[in-house]
C-alpha cells in the first residue's frame, strides 16, 4: 500500500494531460526514429555507424524535449521523470532497422 | 570467406515490383485487419437496470474514495455521500435482487463454460486472435510462392551465418554475403517494423499490433462471474469508512494560503 503522501501526490495528477503527455511522447519518439532511419540509410551508413546514429538521435531528441519542453525538469511533466524521456520508445529500434534498410537500398543498392 | 567488396547489382525493377508493393500490402491488410476486428466486435449486452445500477452504486463509491486525501468537494458534501452510500449498502437497497432476505443461499459463482457472458468474452478474444493470425499466413504463402528465388536487399548491418537458411532461402549460394537476403526476411522486417506506423494511424488500441499477438491468449481475459455484490458492498462500506477518516478537503485553510500568496499575512 503506497504511503499517504504518495497516495496523496498521486491524486494532484489529471490523468487525460497525462495521457495526452504520453502521447504526443510516443508520436515524436517514432518519428524521430524515421527520420533517422532516413538519414542513416541515404548517408548509406553501415553496421556500428548506423547504431550509433540511432543513439545519437534518440539522445539529442530527448536533449531537445528536455530544454524546450520540459524546461529543465522532466518530473514534472513526464510519469517517469529522466527513463521515461530517455528510452527510445516501444519497438523504435525495429521501426529504425526497418526504414533504414528501405532507404539503403533504394539508394545504394539499386541503380 | 566471401569477398564483401563486391557489390551485386540488382535490377530497379525488383525495387519497383517487390520492395514497395510488399511494404504497402502489409500496410493496408494490417488496416484491413484492425477494422475488420472492429466490425467483428458483437456490441455489449445491455443489462437490466438494477444491474446497472449496482455497478454504478459500487463506481460511485470508488471516486469518492478516491481523491479522498485531497478531496475536492467540501466537508459537508463528502460526509452525506459517503453516510448515504454506507447506509445504502448496510441495508442493501441497490442490489440486483433486492435487500437480502434471511435464509438464502449464498449464489455460486457461475463456471465460465456455462455462464453466457463470460463465454461471449471468450469467444470475442478467440475470433479476434483468428483474424489476426490468417492474415499472416495468407501473406506469407504469397510471397513464398510469387516472390521466391532471388536477392531483394543487402542488409547494412552484418549477420552471423546462422541467419543464413531462414533469410536466404530461395537462393541457393554458399559465399553470397549473409547480407544480401530474400523477400521473405524483408516481410519479416516490416512485420516487426510497421507496428509503430499501426499504432500512429489507428491509435494506441489498435488491433494490427503484432506484438500483441504474442503476448495476449484468448483464455486470459475471461471475466470473473457474476460477484457476489452482497460482500462486496459490505467490503465498500468499510473502504468508506477508512477514507472518511483519511478525508482531507483540498479547500481547508484556504483563505490563509491566499492571503499570505499575496503578502498581506
Amino acid at each position: 500500500m503506497a504511503t499517504p503522501a504518495e497516495v496523496a501526490a498521486q491524486q494532484l495528477i489529471y490523468p487525460p494531460n497525462v495521457m495526452f503527455t504520453t502521447q504526443a511522447l510516443t508520436t515524436v519518439k517514432f518519428l524521430a526514429a524515421c527520420f533517422a532511419g532516413a538519414a542513416a540509410g541515404i548517408l548509406g551508413l553501415q553496421n556500428w555507424s548506423g547504431f550509433a546514429l540511432f543513439l545519437v538521435s534518440t539522445l539529442f531528441s530527448s536533449l531537445c524535449i528536455h530544454t524546450l519542453n520540459c524546461r529543465g525538469r522532466p518530473a514534472k511533466y513526464i510519469p517517469d521523470g529522466w527513463t521515461g524521456l530517455m528510452n527510445p520508445g516501444q519497438e523504435n529500434a525495429s521501426t529504425f532497422i526497418l526504414v533504414w534498410t528501405l532507404f539503403y537500398g533504394i539508394v545504394h543498392v539499386y541503380d | 570467406m566471401s569477398n564483401s567488396a563486391v557489390s551485386l547489382y540488382l535490377d530497379p525493377q525488383i525495387r519497383d515490383w517487390v520492395l514497395f508493393p510488399i511494404t504497402l500490402v502489409m500496410i493496408l491488410v494490417g488496416i484491413l485487419r484492425h477494422y475488420v476486428v472492429l466490425l467483428l466486435q458483437s456490441p455489449p449486452k445491455k443489462l437490466p437496470r438494477e444491474a446497472i445500477r449496482e455497478q454504478r452504486a459500487m463506481a460511485r463509491a470508488q471516486i469518492l474514495r478516491a481523491t479522498s486525501a485531497n478531496s475536492p468537494i467540501p466537508p459537508v458534501y463528502y460526509q452525506s455521500i459517503s453516510r448515504h452510500l454506507s447506509e445504502t449498502f448496510e441495508a442493501g437497497t441497490y442490489l440486483k435482487d433486492g435487500p437480502p432476505r434471511d435464509g438464502d443461499a449464498p449464489k455460486m459463482p457461475a463456471n465460465p463454460m456455462t455462464d453466457p457472458a463470460a463465454m461471449d468474452g471468450m469467444m470475442s478474444g478467440m475470433k479476434t486472435q483468428m483474424v489476426m493470425m490468417v492474415p499472416q499466413m495468407v501473406i506469407m504463402g504469397w510471397i513464398n510462392f510469387f516472390f521466391q528465388g532471388f536477392v531483394l536487399i543487402k542488409l547494412p548491418f552484418p549477420l552471423t551465418l546462422g541467419f543464413k537458411s531462414m533469410l536466404q532461402r530461395g537462393v541457393e549460394t554458399q559465399d553470397m554475403d549473409v547480407r544480401w537476403v530474400s523477400s521473405l526476411s524483408w516481410y519479416f522486417l516490416n512485420f516487426f517494423g510497421l507496428n509503430g506506423l499501426y499504432r500512429l494511424i489507428l491509435g494506441g488500441d489498435n488491433s494490427a499490433d503484432s506484438s500483441r499477438d504474442m503476448t495476449a491468449t484468448p483464455f486470459a481475459a475471461a471475466p470473473a462471474g457474476p460477484q457476489d455484490y452482497n460482500k462486496l458492498f459490505k467490503a465498500e462500506k468499510d473502504n468508506l469508512e477508512f477514507s472518511e477518516g483519511l478525508y482531507k478537503w483540498i479547500g481547508e485553510g484556504v483563505e490563509d494560503r491566499v492571503l499570505s500568496r499575496y503578502h498581506k499575512i
